[in-house]
């Protein structure tokens, strides 16, 4: 089953969109399959990658700082940032929802961040890696992404439940900012294309 | 120009002799370790069925309230759109239409996107759009957070607990029957056969004119 060849080197394009395998001669714009514009590899994928991340990096400030939601208890506001509410649910007794939160909200955007700055280091300095491996990492964190959108989900249903005239809770700033993270980075992932991890290997 | 019997990983790019695996067997890319095909039976009866079913759910699940909640005597229930507009009147804008989308809106667009194919193939009706709606159903598949918004739903009445009386409604279980019918779904819906079926279709279409 196996060949020895990229199919790009063999002249071969894979359709983005369908899947279609088109062999190219003199640089067919569309795919005939789906109609969609061909390309080797995602376009500028290292640029774009690289602009979402950055620009992630730079909100990560804010989603982490301010509060990302507030209780406000007759009237007295109480702020909790995202670490907070972590600290708050552990020691109420409830770990492991502690951790899945831990883990959502913490772990995976901070990893994901690190990850994706690592593929990117990678590709541009032609490090010589096992690219099996890279490409499962980068496997795990296209989809591991999503489930970051925890914390706004349940922001939004606290919101709505817990609206009475004692006791209220009201989304904070650092909400929109780590909304605009999860899906910056979701969009980093998407741009990213893997096989060029495979492109930059010499010995394959 | 067109050539069938070779393949490539769109992971790692290496060209593949097309093996076309049995039903109930996967396909992977010997080099990476993706995933390549895992052909399901009844493709697209399955497909069709499911999506009705899920075009069903999706109107009790969105319509009837999730959760109630009791505190100190007052009560409250929760919709999904509710949450949406708890936010926009937060001064959370950008905030609820993200939540808006990811959990309402695109769900049902890919139901019904699901549904529009699979009905045409399942009845060979060529449509012009088919291909439009399969490359946008493609794109929309991972910005449904169906099952992220249910993991927010355990946590959020997990916090509550504690302060307040919780009743899971009927559009609760609609929700959870729904997300079991798409991720049934994204199981049986073979797109590598699907766009078969379109090009054929199309083809098909293109002589007889």
């Amino acid at each position: 089953m196996q060949t020895k060849a990229n199919a790009l080197s063999q002249g071969f394009i894979r359709c983005h969109d369908c899947g279609y395998l088109v062999k190219i001669v003199n640089q067919p714009l569309s795919c005939p399959r789906c109609d969609s514009h061909l390309h080797a590899r995602h376009p500028h994928s290292l640029q774009r990658t690289t602009a979402f991340l950055l620009s992630s990096f730079l909100l990560y400030i804010p989603a982490n700082i301010f509060p990302i939601m507030i209780v406000n208890q007759f009237g007295a506001g109480e702020p909790n940032t995202i670490a907070g509410g972590i600290i708050e649910l552990i020691d109420s007794g409830m770990i492991p929802i502690g951790l899945l939160v831990l883990v959502a909200s913490i772990l995976v955007p901070s990893l994901k961040l690190i990850g994706i700055s690592l593929l990117l280091l990678c590709v541009h300095f032609r490090w010589q890696v096992n690219a099996r491996r890279w490409t499962t990492m980068y496997r795990v964190i296209a989809f591991v992404g999503r489930w970051s959108m925890l914390d706004i989900f349940m922001i939004s249903i606290l919101v709505d439940l817990v609206n009475f005239s004692g006791i209220q809770i009201i989304a904070g700033p650092a909400a929109t900012a780590f909304a605009a993270v999860v899906i910056l980075t979701m969009f980093a992932a998407e741009n990213f294309d893997p096989r060029l991890l495979w492109d930059t290997q010499q010995d394959l | 120009m067109k050539i069938s019997h070779y393949d490539a990983c769109p992971e790692c790019d290496l060209l593949l002799n097309l093996v076309a695996p049995k039903i109930g067997d996967k396909a992977h890319c010997p080099r990476c370790g993706l995933l390549l095909s895992r052909p399901c039976k009844q493709s697209i009866e399955r497909s069709f069925a499911l999506s009705i079913a899920g075009f069903i759910l999706f109107f009790p699940a969105n319509l009837l309230p999730m959760v109630g909640i009791t505190i100190m005597g007052n009560a409250n229930t929760g919709l999904l759109f509710s949450g949406v507009v708890a936010l926009f009147n937060d001064g959370m804008e950008a905030v609820a239409i993200v939540v808006f989308l990811a959990s309402i809106l695109f769900p049902l667009v890919h139901i019904v996107l699901s549904l529009l194919i699979s009905g045409h193939l399942y009845f060979n009706r060529p449509n012009r759009y088919l291909v439009h709606w399969m490359r946008w159903m493609h794109h929309l598949d991972e910005w449904v957070m169906l099952e992220v918004y249910m993991l927010s739903i355990i946590v959020a009445c997990v916090k509550l607990m504690a302060l307040a009386q919780l009743k899971l409604g009927w559009g609760l279980y609609a929700f959870v029957a729904l997300i079991v019918i798409t991720t049934l779904l994204t199981g049986s819906l073979d797109e590598e056969l699907f766009w078969q079926r379109i090009h054929q279709l199309r083809e098909r279409n293109g002589n007889a004119n």
